[in-house]
């Protein structure tokens, strides 16, 4: 699996758990991953529109227009259930490949 | 490995698909998107600036800012529409690599497009001629307000009504019906631009018939009730579409031009529209003319004749009008005729209002037409799911075939989506080939039917074009069949990991999945083919059972010409002067040996001619009050060329004039019936309405099937035709030449006596018999030929799966011929494996059938539905083709020399 898959993996699985609490739009997901990550990713719209669009394209995520509490238009994206469960599996994926490598990374301390 | 990636869900694969279906959707809402986008990213810049000002910055600030944080607006815009883009090269890489791989595989794209190109040209073929004949709507305005009014009598129902039963009715029933119409069908003699006659079919209408339907003229203007006011006196046409494109090359000068019809001069006033064919669908009119001109056209007295059965009466519904009503109006029209005891009206008469949208040609023959149809549909969808069936079983063998080259793709790290998709385009490749070659043969069967010379009662004209809804249905079967059998294999061939496939596994089991799901495939290969077996051959014997069939006339090899002494041109006396001259001058010709005339011979299904009669002590039945004869009137010839007997009695003679006692002869049938012994000669027939003359019977003459081949014996009345005169004759010439020739030769004799003598038909007795015997012998040839193109698709099914089972078992047929078992053990083993599924098919099929042959009772002729010659030859032949596809390759595998077949691999 290639850098660039890597991140757009994680970028992926990042924007599909912001959903999981309910629908949103783009610039409130971009500040629940901040959010949720501590501010440790900070996603600019040049990769979270494309990741966007991405998603929905193949059906994880629908897209409506609507209104931000300030009254504006905007467009919200909300999970499908597919792309719930997608979620629910990437999540599980990344839980044995984070603990794979952390496990790699001690051996190597250690040794 | 199973680590995260080398096994994505079905899910995954699903979403890629998904993925590339939007792109391509894409395509064609290139705008849309691109203001979408516009908007979305104008309010994501938007809610970030009122953020950046609540957080305390100027607005000027906060703009500037998020612009900056947005990374130039361009760039993100086509970030995006890179997501939407449909990659043409991946498209074109795809259909690439399918077709270097189908050229590679000749064999095999060669046997999976046939098979499939067949599926698909018989149904778009009968799906053509259905849609012709049954799904096509009619070109009516507001057809629901429009109904059909027959004529419902004991003897038969739906029947055409005559003149002044048409004008009673129209008179009668004013409050429910804003309009009645009526047209009849005339064939009409027509002279040819370059010399000599042509016999058109054509339609006389009453006046508002064709504005009532709403039909516009093309060129022109239609008929008009103007045009329908005193009889005789409007020769005026309008031509069909078809007929001015064929005959007057679509000349728009046409119109205002004379033609001579029947020997006076029309006017054509108009050209109808192109989607108008007539009253009757399949029997396209050449012109429609007033129906005060029918007398003209048929030369025969029709408009006060109470008896004739000649007007297909169309009305219109008031608004607001229901059946219910409509049918109480007509019944009172009826109740009325009864009550005055009008002369000719039979007591037993009723009208009957059938919904136009009901009625395909006409009830009696729908009757026919909609099971045939609905056999035919249900014929060519088995052999479409055959052929399925079959591409299925390949391409499950080729998916095995591929696994490997699959694992090595993947594990060199083709992602399963796009391998997928190569092999899904591999499929919707053969498909569309499929579906061209499909669309091919479609044609040609298309073209063959229009052009095959059937012995059709009447010349029909069905427009049997391939429609683009037609094309759109065959594509749209043979993508979605595709695409559905290549699903399957396509995903079975990207699931194994990747290691196990590198693994040589060729001696192996195989995946025992998917040989089972072939076995399923060919199982049911062997049902359908079963189930088409049986029904032909039910068909076959019935038409085996129609050919035994003694007609009781016309066994001799003879010519038949048909002609008409119009009334409008010869008196009484003419006519029979006219008729003896032809008659000698046939006989007179070389290789005939009998000629003889009747009104109306035996076995024509569009005519019938009838007597009510009563006999002196013989109680009449109750409910009509009379008994029914057939009836016809003959010469003195005719016993003898049509080969009926005079079994009692004396035959007609010269001595039988107008001015003598009126003679008959009758049936034995009848004979029997009414006199003890049969001895019916020197008895009286009193016809009812006439009780006063009656019938002497001076014969008695052997029995012969009026109307159809599977009646019992009929009562029958022969007339002498010196005393009753017709203006139709069927002439019959027993010839010891061809008879084909001598119908040619009757022609053309009976040119040379009157150039202007007026035919009708003009063929052999084979063929007028053969109409009868058309729908048994039409039924047994088609679903004899979708039974054996069945037969053959599940024998190569069968034939491949213990192929395949054969090659995976080589090592261990190896192993045991090595320790001693001989071939035929071996082949004995293989075959039995094969034989299991024809077992389980068989039992599938039998029970299949005998639901099946329960449906088809009403189209056999004779044969019970569940005939053991068929129900248990037709599985022998089953089995014996299918034992055959099964130990070809057993066969194959015994005759491998031990060392080779462990050497294998």
């Amino acid at each position: 699996m290639s850098r660039t898959d890597l991140m757009r993996g994680t970028l992926d699985l990042l924007i599909l758990r912001a959903l999981i609490t309910g629908p949103n739009h783009g610039l409130g997901i971009a500040r629940r991953v901040e959010q949720m990550t501590q501010g440790a990713f900070r996603v600019n719209p040049g990769s979270l529109f494309p990741a966007l669009h991405r998603l929905a394209q193949k059906g994880w995520l629908t897209a409506e227009w609507g209104r931000s509490e300030t009254n504006r238009k905007a467009k919200f994206y909300e999970l499908t259930p597919a792309g719930r469960r997608h979620a629910e599996a990437e999540t599980r994926n990344w839980r044995r490949v984070s603990l794979a490598i952390e496990l790699a990374l001690r051996d190597v301390e250690e040794a | 490995m199973s680590g995260p990636a080398s096994r994505p869900a079905a899910g995954v694969v699903a979403s890629r698909l998904r993925d590339f279906a939007v792109r391509l959707v894409n395509l064609f809402r290139r705008e849309r998107l691109e203001r979408e986008l516009d908007a979305e990213l104008e309010g994501y810049l938007a809610l970030d600036v009122e953020e950046r000002v609540r957080r305390g910055m100027t607005p000027r600030e906060a703009r500037r800012t998020a612009l900056v944080h947005l990374g130039g607006m361009e760039m993100v815009k086509e970030l995006c529409r890179d997501v939407h883009r449909f990659r043409a090269a991946d498209l074109g890489r795809d259909v690439r690599g399918g077709v270097r791989s189908l050229v590679r595989r000749p064999a095999f794209t060669a046997v999976a497009v046939l098979s499939l190109a067949v599926g698909i040209g018989a149904n778009t073929a009968i799906f053509s001629l259905v849609n012709a004949v049954i799904l096509r709507d009619t070109p009516v305005e507001r057809p629901e307000e429009v109904v059909n009014v027959y004529l419902h009598q004991a003897s038969f129902a739906h029947g055409p009504l005559s003149y002044p039963s048409f004008e009673d009715v129209r008179d009668g029933t004013s409050d429910v019906f804003s309009h009645v119409a009526a047209a009849q069908l005339v064939p009409a003699q027509l002279d040819r631009a370059g010399g000599g006659v042509e016999m058109v079919l054509a339609e006389a209408v009453t006046g508002d018939y064709l504005p009532m339907l709403g039909v516009e003229a093309a060129l022109g203007r239609t008929l008009l009730p103007s045009d329908d006011v005193s009889r005789g006196g409007h020769p005026v046409a309008m031509l069909d579409y078809q007929y001015w494109q064929s005959a007057f090359g679509g000349d728009p000068g046409a119109v205002g031009r004379e033609m001579r019809i029947a020997g006076r001069a029309y006017t054509v006033v108009g050209v109808g529209p192109p989607d108008f064919t007539g009253t009757m669908r399949g029997l396209a009119p050449a012109f429609y003319a007033p129906s005060m001109m029918a007398e003209e056209l048929l030369g025969a007295r029709l408009f006060d004749a109470r008896g004739g059965q000649v007007l297909f009466v169309k009305a219109r519904l008031r608004p607001g009008v229901a059946l219910p009503q409509a049918e109480a109006a007509v019944g009172a029209v009826a109740a009325q005729l009864t009550r005055d005891r009008i002369e000719n009206w039979d007591p037993t008469g009723q009208f009957a209002v059938l919904p136009l949208t009901d009625v395909l040609l006409f009830p009696p023959i729908d009757v026919f037409i909609r099971p045939a149809a609905g056999l035919l549909m249900a014929v060519v969808a088995l052999v479409l799911l055959l052929a399925c069936t079959n591409l299925a079983s390949f391409l499950l063998a080729r998916a095995l075939d591929r696994r490997k080259e699959v694992a090595v793709r993947l594990a060199l790290g083709a992602s399963r989506g796009s391998l997928v998709r190569r092999l899904l385009t591999e499929t919707t490749l053969l498909s569309l080939l499929a579906g061209a070659a499909g669309t091919g043969l479609a044609v040609w069967l298309l073209h063959l039917l229009a052009t095959a010379d059937l012995p059709l009662p009447i010349p029909v004209a069905l427009d049997l074009r391939l429609e683009r809804n037609v094309l759109a249905f065959t594509l749209g079967v043979s993508v979605v069949a595709g695409t559905l059998l290549g699903l399957v294999p396509a995903l079975q061939s990207t699931r194994p990991d990747v290691s196990g496939a590198l693994r040589s596994e060729s001696s192996g089991g195989g995946q025992p999945g998917q040989l089972r799901w072939r076995n399923v495939l060919v199982i049911a290969q062997l049902t359908i083919s079963l189930v088409l077996l049986i029904g032909a051959g039910l068909f076959l014997r019935s038409f085996q059972q129609v050919q035994s069939v003694d007609p009781g006339f016309g066994r001799e090899p003879s010519a038949i010409l048909t002609f008409l002494t119009p009334a409008t041109r010869f008196t009484p006396d003419e006519a029979r002067v006219y008729t003896r001259r032809l008659l000698d001058r046939f006989r007179e010709l070389p290789g005939v040996d009998a000629v003889g005339a009747i009104s109306r011979l035996h076995l024509d299904p569009l005519t019938q001619s009838t007597s009510d009669f009563n006999v002196a002590g013989v109680e009449p039945p109750t409910d009509h009050g009379a008994f029914h004869a057939d009836q016809a009137q003959v010469d003195l010839g005719f016993f003898e060329a049509a080969g009926i007997e005079i079994v009692r009695g004396r035959n007609f003679s010269d001595a039988d004039r107008p001015d003598t006692q009126p003679v008959a002869i009758i049936s034995e049938a009848m004979a029997r019936r009414f006199w003890e012994d049969g001895d019916a000669v020197g008895r009286l027939v009193r016809p009812r309405g006439d009780e006063s003359s009656p019938w002497l019977v001076v014969g008695v003459a052997s029995d012969a099937k009026v109307r159809t081949l599977g009646e019992a014996p009929r009562n029958m009345i022969y007339l002498p035709y010196s005393q009753r005169l017709t203006r139709s004759l069927t002439v019959v010439a027993r010839t010891s030449m061809d008879p084909q020739h001598t119908a040619l030769a009757l022609l053309t004799a009976g040119r040379e006596v009157d150039p202007d003598l007026w035919v009708l038909a003009s063929k052999t007795m084979d063929r007028h018999l053969a109409v009868m015997r058309l729908p048994q012998q039409l039924s047994a040839f088609v679903l004899s030929a979708f039974g054996v193109l069945a037969l053959t698709l599940a024998a190569v099914g069968l034939y491949g799966v213990v192929s395949y089972a054969v090659s995976q078992r080589t090592r261990e047929v190896g192993i045991r011929m090595a320790l001693g078992a001989d071939g035929a053990r071996v082949v004995r083993m293989l075959v039995a494996g094969g034989l299991r599924l024809v077992v389980i098919g068989g039992a599938l099929g039998l029970a299949l059938a005998f639901a099946a042959a329960r449906l088809l009772g009403g189209l056999l002729f004779e044969v019970d539905t569940l005939d053991p010659l068929t129900f248990v030859g037709v599985p022998l032949v089953l089995a014996a083709a299918a034992l055959l596809a099964a130990w070809l390759p057993a066969r194959r595998a015994s005759r491998v020399h031990p060392v080779t077949a462990l050497r294998t691999d």
